[in-house]
Parts: structure tokens; sequence; C-alpha cells
């Protein structure tokens, strides 16, 4: 099964749950949070203006470059990108849109995704995950190369873009690096928070947007089947891991949400983001805050980081991780017997799977024996090259540097239990004196009948009979002969269960549910469900005559189930009854009539798929 | 170890005795929907459902409606505040200041949302694990299934990892009513949090956690978290990585579960049965087989114990059916044909239409080394234990005593306490191939002590 296949990459597995969960409160919690946790003003200066073909041939130019570069680095863009995986994304629209609110940290703070989804033409039923996604994959490595632009010397160039002539280059930033909120600003800004609260720990509760890209980084990482992108994806991924399990002990994190903060956190967020990136150590940029103790705060990250790097380098499993880009040996057996060390042991667990294409990139960064041109290195950076390399006993080291960088959390990394009356339940003692327990509990006997319920002793089936091996249908295995014998299954269950059939709501399953429908409203739903599935109060309202309840049930005994036959006879190898996001090719009628027709390939039990294993 | 197949015929162990089996089900439970794309699906309650009662399962058993668990009920659990938002929360009124303010503290909104019948989903979900517990109180049933619970993430004042109510910490606080002590275990993919961190304290409780651990929701289940005061020791964590296979966890479950079987005693034991650490899960990275993943019910129901039998998590939602169907025909004795009978959910299970599963040829990373450190590490852990703790030396008040004025007869047979160790009549679909059998459990041998022996006389059963 491919989907399962790429599930089981790395670190994907927890992936399907943020991203299935995510998509499916998005409508629900979306906007939930108030506008004064974005802690960066709204550039809302209409520029209108600037959508001239000019800009938009000269973008694509640009981008065409970009993509190009990415290319050469193993990453492949497709063009036209998709949404939903059907919508072409004009990309310079979502790129000026997204400019506009301020850049992808803007937007992504503020939960503008779906505003931009909207702005940018896909209409109001894109799923504002595949536009998040979209442009991280396409376009957020553009628009922090248009930052970084901002800040440095022009001299020097980011590798991406060598390609391109200096005056392009430059007329492009004049063009598009107008909106975006500056890193030195938006840094700023957290930082001053984080001092008013007392040296950024978990006290200001504030987004980062740090969910979200931990999110797509994961999404990246389950739909991408691209090696490369994958590697840098789940290096991204990872990092934010380490991240959320060093800061988030406090936390009420559930499979997606983490509260976290400080600046540093969300400088090494962007760090993940863009982990190949030599240019990264600008990212901070505390030169812009000409602050002493952001210079330290910035200087420990450094060195957490360079440990981080060593600790990867001295990794005995590096090799295996490097070609199965999965950890060998179990998480546990790193443990020592000190309970000390955890922390350093858990930081070990992670970086362990980080996988070490990308580790030279790093260490041109940090390591000052190597060959990259030194241009790109921060004043800062000097001065840690200058630091006694203490940084070799990492073990020993690392908890400390936490414990520095983040002075108010408990020293232990790992969740532990907690422990109060706010958590226990209340167990009594065990006094020997059973207690009686209330008879209401056992509910409403419904099986088995009472005596004399049932009139005639019926003729049943063995217990724990299947189908017959075969039957004496014209097509067998068609979908005339399964419903067919579905039908004589019923009947059968019905003469059985006599009322419990209806009690335990058989009547309310299956196809059958379908002839409460009536032809046009079948088909108005299909038509709905192809564009969004949400049974919301929208799509009720255009079904007068349906409850919520209605709907639910025909999405699974009756839209479903054709689906899945469908599948089943036209593409057994791709089989998910689970994605209700995926298109399918249902040729569906009513109930009644062929809901499959093809032609022909009744029972052809392995026509290959190839249409569906690239979209997850 | 023995082998892994051994799933096909039935008996296993000491026993291959029919059980006494109550079931819960709610009729409406399939037309709970969480939202949209939200993989947690209640509608494969009903698909399990359909399953077991077209392959005539449901004539060995007792057959229930819960009785919906009302706020107070609840509460002997969970907080005050915490009760009165879920009771009281809709998506209509989610905008309304009251209760936005809370969303967050009670970390609802996100994998959590609201939805249309929120409360009445927990109640019949908790209502179903009480009732599970005052069967087995009452003693009219040896096993009590509830596919609608296992909602393991749950905390007192806290929804987590598509939980609200803690049905699990709601049926063992009743079954702790009755029994002295109390084994719970999880094999759900995640680590079941919620109930351990419910008795971490307490030695009347052991929890058993099998789960995926490290860069894995919810981050808790460090092989060290043990239990903290008095229940030092008796909460046992099992972390396990990616490609978790039916051997393997075979090799890590049997003798777990059989030493703390031997040490700890407990006078009932909650099986959580969450089936997404099946191969293929939508969100589970182990592969297990239906059968690896039904083993775990069929070892422990060897031990003639009260056994609970709860759902859990499983997003696969074809899979879960099979599994949760499969694992209530080895709770009832019957080993079901794999070609699945027609029912209204047939075309869900094609294109192969087969009550079991393959494994996938996914890599495991958990090696024989690493699984043998684990054992070993809490095997050591379980030996620590002082043998049956919580006023020990002192037997259990007889079943018995439990008044009997319910005599329901299942299958019209004469009630039997089924850990005297008396003799069931045969039935003859069923126990044929019953046979003495002396399994290897692995390094742990297959005897059990003779303390209690009125609770289990395996001796007897034995020599049949």
């Amino acid at each position: 099964m491919a989907g399962w296949s790429i599930l089981t990459n790395g670190s994907g597995s927890d992936s399907a749950e943020n991203t299935g969960a995510h998509q499916g409160n998005g409508v629900l919690s979306g906007g939930g949070d108030s506008v004064e946790e974005a802690g960066v003003t709204v550039d809302n200066g209409s520029d209108s203006g600037g959508h001239n073909v000019k800009v938009r041939r000269f973008f694509d130019k640009v981008l065409s470059v970009f993509l190009k570069a990415m290319g050469e680095k193993g990453v492949f863009r497709p063009i036209p990108a998709v949404v939903d995986y059907r919508k072409p994304v004009d990309l310079f629209k979502l790129f000026w849109v997204v400019r506009e609110k301020g850049g992808y940290d803007s937007v992504s703070k503020k939960r503008l995704w779906a505003l931009v989804a909207k702005e940018s033409g896909l209409g109001v039923g894109a799923s504002t995950a595949g536009v998040k996604l979209v442009y991280l994959k396409y376009l957020s490595e553009l628009e922090q190369w248009l930052r970084e632009k901002r800040f440095k010397d022009q001299t020097s160039g980011n590798g991406n873009f060598r390609l391109l002539s200096l005056e392009l280059e430059s007329e492009f930033r004049d063009l598009f690096s107008d909106r975006f909120d500056w890193e030195g600003k938006n840094g700023g800004l957290v930082q001053l928070e984080c001092d008013k609260n007392g040296g950024g720990t978990g006290d200001c509760v504030r987004k980062l947007g740090l969910t979200d890209k931990k999110d797509l980084g994961l999404r990246k990482c389950k739909s991408d089947n691209g090696e490369n992108a994958g590697k840098n994806d789940r290096h991204g991924d990872d990092h934010l891991l380490v991240l959320n399990s060093s800061f988030d002990k406090k936390d009420k994190d559930c499979k997606r949400k983490r509260e976290s903060l400080s600046g540093m956190l969300k400088w090494l967020s962007e760090m993940a983001r863009h982990s190949d990136d030599p240019s990264i150590g600008i990212i901070a940029r505390p030169s812009k805050l000409n602050e002493h103790e952001d210079k330290e705060f910035w200087i420990q990250a450094m060195r957490a980081r360079e440990v981080l790097l060593q600790k990867r380098q001295v990794d005995p499993n590096n090799e295996e991780s490097l070609l199965q880009k999965k950890l060998k040996m179990h998480p546990s057996m790193y443990e020592d017997n000190n309970a000390v060390n955890r922390q350093s042991i858990e930081r070990s667990r992670c970086s362990a799977r980080l996988p070490s294409v990308v580790k030279p990139r790093y260490c041109s960064c940090c390591n000052p024996c190597s060959s990259t041109p030194t241009k790109l290195m921060s004043p800062q950076k000097v001065e840690l090259e200058n630091e006694p390399k203490e940084e070799a006993a990492v073990e020993v080291d690392l908890p400390a540097l936490v414990k520095e960088v983040c002075p108010s959390e408990d020293e232990s990394i790992q969740k532990h239990v907690s422990v109060g009356p706010l958590s226990q339940a209340d167990v009594p003692e065990w006094t020997g004196v059973v207690s009686e327990s209330d008879s209401k509990w056992l509910g409403t006997r419904v099986w088995p009948l009472e005596c004399g319920e049932r009139k005639v002793p019926i003729e049943t089936d063995t217990i724990g009979k299947g189908r017959p091996e075969f039957c004496d249908c014209p097509v067998p295995g068609s979908v005339e002969c399964v419903r067919f014998h579905i039908a004589e299954a019923r009947m059968k269950l019905k003469l059985e269960l006599g009322l419990v059939f209806y009690y335990w709501k058989f009547d309310r399953m299956g196809e059958e549910i379908s002839l409460q429908w009536t032809a046009e409203e079948e088909k108005r739903f299909k038509d709905i469900v192809r564009s969004s599935l949400h049974f919301g109060n929208r799509k009720v309202r255009r079904f007068p005559r349906k409850t919520r309840e209605n709907l639910v049930s025909y999405y699974f005994n009756v839209f479903l189930v054709q689906k899945r036959s469908y599948q089943n006879r036209v593409t057994p190898i791709k089989v998910d009854s689970d994605d209700d996001e995926s298109e399918f090719g249902m040729v569906g009628d009513r109930f009644g009539n062929n809901a499959v027709n093809v032609s022909g390939s009744n029972f052809q039990p392995c026509i290959q798929n190839k249409q569906c294993i690239d979209v997850e | 170890m023995a082998d892994s197949h051994g799933g096909a015929s039935l008996p296993s162990g000491p026993d291959a005795k029919k059980r006494r089996v109550s079931y819960f089900y709610e009729p409406t439970i399939g037309d709970y929907y969480y939202g949209q794309g939200h993989p947690m699906k209640p509608h494969r309650i009903r698909m399990a459902h359909n399953l077991i009662v077209h392959y005539g399962l449901h004539r060995r058993m007792e057959i229930n409606r819960p009785f919906p668990a009302a706020s107070d009920d609840i509460r002997l659990f969970h907080s005050d505040d915490y009760v009165d938002f879920l009771a009281s929360v809709s998506p209509e009124t989610l905008g309304e200041h009251t209760f936005s303010r809370h969303l967050k503290r009670f970390n609802v909104g996100e994998d959590c949302p609201v939805f249309d019948g929120l409360f009445g989903f927990c109640q019949a979900s908790a209502g179903g694990s009480i009732g599970a517990a005052v069967k087995l109180n009452r003693g009219d049933a040896d096993i009590a299934l509830n596919w609608a619970g296992g909602l393991h993430h749950a905390k007192k004042s806290e929804a987590s990892g598509f939980c609200y109510v803690n049905d699990i910490v709601l049926g063992i606080l009743e079954l702790l009513k009755v029994h002295r002590r109390v084994l719970y275990v999880d094999i759900d993919v995640h680590h079941g949090d919620g109930v351990e961190e419910a008795f971490y304290t307490t030695d009347r409780v052991m929890t058993v956690s099998f789960h995926k651990f490290g860069d894995f929701f919810p981050g808790t289940g460090h092989i060290r978290d043990t239990g903290v005061g008095p229940g030092k020791n008796y909460a046992l964590n099992v972390p396990l990585n990616d490609g978790m296979d039916d051997e393997n966890f075979r090799g890590l479950f049997r003798p777990i579960i059989q030493k703390v079987m031997e040490v700890y005693q407990p006078d009932a034991v909650v099986l959580q049965c969450g089936a997404d650490s099946l191969s293929g899960d939508r969100l589970g990275c182990f592969n297990l087989s239906v059968k690896g993943h039904a083993d775990c019910l069929r070892f422990l129901r060897s031990f003639n114990v009260p056994l609970m039998v709860l759902g859990g998590g499983g997003y696969t939602i074809r899979n879960v059916a099979r599994c949760w169907c499969y694992e209530t025909a080895v709770a009832v004795g019957v080993e079901p044909d794999n070609k699945l009978p027609y029912n209204e959910y047939y075309e869900y299970f094609g294109p192969d239409y087969t009550l079991h599963i393959e494994p996938c040829n996914m890599e495991n990373l958990n090696s024989l080394k690493d699984m043998e450190k684990i054992r070993n590490t809490l095997l050591e852990q379980i030996s620590r234990l002082p043998h049956a703790p919580s006023v020990p030396f002192q037997t259990t008040p007889p079943t018995t005593e439990v008044p009997e004025e319910v005599e329901e007869d299942i299958d019209r047979r004469p009630k039997h306490r089924i850990w005297n160790g008396e003799k069931y009549d045969s039935d003859p679909d069923e126990d044929e191939d019953e046979k003495p059998r002396n399994r290897s459990f692995g390094p742990v041998s297959v005897s059990l002590p003779v303390a209690k022996t009125e609770m289990r006389d395996v001796k007897d059963e034995m020599e049949e």
C-alpha cells in the first residue's frame, strides 16, 4: 500500500494525525484566537496597482530560476502547483497576496490562510492547509531570500540566486520586498515581550505559528515522496520536535498545538524550516537589537546548535541513519542510568534522526575550519569561534545550556506525569466491604430475546460462518451480485432479529438508505462532497429536508460504500475509506441502478491503479 | 517464541472455556461525527457491530444498550467545571464568551473539536464502560465488551487526543468497588496517559501500556515512568518503535503480562484494544495483524479473571471493524471464517473481502536486542513488587456473595463461575479442538501461582 509506506517514513507517522485533524478543525476553530496574539502590526495598505503584467512576467522569471536552483538541490517542484489535487494555483497571485499580508509568518500567526486562499482566486472551498503547503514549498524560500536581502549586503549572494543577474535581483527586490514584516522588527517584538515576561519562559502565551509550521513540515514529509525534500523536511521537523520537547513541558500540547515561546524558539523554528540554507545564521540578527542580553542569548543558541551538530557527528549510528533515515536502535536504549542526563539523551535521540545530508551545510556555518566563505558569518559568530571549544563534552554541557537558555523551565525535558489532586482519580482504600452497584448501569437488555418473543425457531447459519465460496450469479463479484447477497443477508437477519433489527438500526445501515433520497438530492450531495466535505450548517441548509444525521448517515452508508465499490473494481491498489479529502472517480448512480458501470471490467481483480499514487 | 500464528485455532493457553460475554452497544453511536476530515469516526463501531451480527456472534452474548452516564457519574473522575462545560457546549454556542474562554483551558477545539451531540457521545461511551464494570462486579459476565469505550487520553479536567471523558477510569473506579486490584492493559499505539495519570499514585490499579514512544503523541510513557508514592512500580510502560510486528509484540506482551498476573494477581483486568496498532493504520506505525492484536485478548482471556474489553483508537476504519469483530469472536470462543459474510458495509472490505489483514513489509525498527533489554528492565521492575499488594493474604470476597437476583441465562446454560474451574457443557461447535496445550510463553514458565486457586484453577483445566 503506497499510502502506508509513505506514512511510515521516519517521523511521518504522527503527521497524518496532525494534518488529518488539522483539516478537520480548521473550520471549527479557525479564527478562534483574538488578534492580540499577533504581536506585529498588520500592513493594511492596499496595493492593487501592482498586478500588472510586467511584474507578473518578472516574477515568473525569478521563480523559474529559483525553482531550477532548487531542482539542482534535488528538490523538484512541478509547475503548475496544485492545491486539493486539482486546482492550479496562481503562484504570483499567491505570493502577492501573502506579501500584502506581511509574509508567511504573519499570515500563519493571524490565521489568514483561508483569506489568502480566497484572495488568490482559489475560492472559499480550497483547503487552507493546501494553500499554505503550496506557499511553503514554492514560495517561502523566495520570501526568506527577500527578507535576507533587505538586511544584508547585496554582495553576499545567496547560493540559490547566483544565477540571477544583479540587476534583475535588485529590481525584483524593489518590487516585492516592501511588504513583509521584517524579521528584525518581528524578532525585536518577540524579544521585548519575552523580556517583559521574565526571560522568555513559558509565560507569554503567544502563538508563534510554530504549530502550523510543524504541521506543514510533517505534512510535507508525508506527502512528498521526493527523497531530498523528505530529508529536508524531516530535518526541520526534528528540530521542532527538539524544541517542543524542551519547551513544552508545561504546555497543554495536543497533537498539534504547541504554545511555547521566546524569540529563540521562533528563530530555531525558522532555522528548522530553512535548515539547508547557509545564511541561516542571520535569522536571529541580534546585531540589530544592540542589546547585550540578546547577544548572550544568541550566543547560547548558537552554542546549543553547535552542540547539536557535534552530537550528530559523534553519533555512532550516523551512518545508518544516513542510509535509512531511521533510527536503528531503540530510543530508550540510549538511556543510561543517570536520570539527570536524560534530557541530553532525549536530544541525542532526536538529533540522531537528523539526516546527515544537510550536515555539511550546517558545519560550514559553525565550523571555523570549513572553507565556506566567512562573509556569511555575523560578528557574533566570530565571537563564538573564539569561545573555548568546551562543547565537545556534549553530554554534560547540553543540559546546562538548556537551563541557561530557558532558566525557569524545569530541568527535565521529558514529559512527566503530573501528580496532585488535580490529576489523579480518588481511589478509596480497600476496605473489603463490597458496595452495591446501581443496576441502572446494566442498561437495556436487547439480546437475547425474551422467551416467547421469538415465534418460530429460525434456521440460521452457524456462528462465525462467512460467505459461501461460490454463488450462482451471472457475474459473480459484480455490483449486482454483491447487492443481491447483501439483500439476502439482510432478510435473513431481519427474520432472526425481529424487532431488534430495527432497534439496532439495521434498517438504517447500508445503501438502502439512499431510497429515502431523491435522485436530485443525491446528485447535489455528491457535487458538494466533491467540493468540500463538511456537514455543517452550510451544507444542511442546502438540503432542507435533511438533518445533519441524515447527511452523515448518507455519507457513510451510501456515498463511501459506492466510492469503495468503485475503488474495489477499478482501482484495487489504492483503497482508502478514510481519506475524506481525496478525489475519487466514482460514476455513481442511484441505488438500484448500476452504481459502478465499468463495462467489461467486472471482476478483473488486478487493474493497476496508477492514478492516485502521488496524492495523499 | 511459540507459533505466532497460533491464533488460527481458538483454544489458547490453559483455557478453551466458554465465557459468559456481555456486550454493550449504543445503536446511535455511528451517527456521531467529529467533523470534516477528522480521523476519529464513531461509524467504525457501527461497522464492527454490523460484522459481529452478520457472523452470528451475538448469539453467544448478552447485548445491552448502555445507560447514558449522567454528569454526576462522570464527576466521579472529572472536575466539576470541565463536566459542566462538556455538558453544555455545542457548536452553536461555541462562540459565546462563556464557552470560548474555556476552550483553551480544557484543550477543546483542535484535536478535540466540539461537535453535535458531543456530550451524548461521551455519555454513551462512559455508560457502556461503567455498565461493563457493573456486569463484572455482579458476576453476571466473565467478559464485558464496550467498543465505544477505551478513550484513554482524557484527563481529569482536560480533553486530549480525541478523548473527552475517560470511560476507562470511570469503569475501573466502578470495578474497584468490588475488586481489590485491577490491572489495566493498553495496546493502543498511543500511550494510555490518561489512565496512567489517574492511577499513578495507587497500587490498587496497575497500568501497563504498550505504545510507540519517541516523537509521538502524547509524548509520555517513558520506560522509567513507573508511578509515584504508593503507586511506585505500579505503572509499566513498554516503549516501542515503528514497524512492531506480531512476533515481537507477542514476545514482549506474553512474558510481561504473565509475570504481572503472577505477581500482582489482579481481581479484574481491563484491556484497551486500540486498533491503531494494526498494520496500515492511518495514524499508527505498527505492523500488527488482526490475529496478532487479538492475541493479547486471547492471552488475557486465558487467565480466567473477569475481563473488561474496550475499544480505543483506530483510524483505518475497515481494519478497526475487522479487528473488533474478530476480538469479539475470540471473547466468545469462536473462530470465524476468513471470508466475510455479506453485510451492509461489505464494500468497505474490498478488494479481498476478508476478515484478516496481511501485515505489510515495512521495516521493523525494534531490534531483538532492544526488545530483550526492555523485557528484562520491565520484568525486573515487576519483580520489585510485593506479591499481591494492597491488603495481602486475604481473599477476595467470593463473587458468589454478590446478589444473584438477576439470573440472566446466556444460551440457557446453568450459571457457572468460570474461575471455579467447573466444567461447562461443551458446545458442539466450539471446543472441538480443545486439547491440553502446554504452550511456551517465552522465558517465563506457564505455571501460575498456586495462591488464590479458587480464582483460576489452571491445573484442572490442563488435565482436561
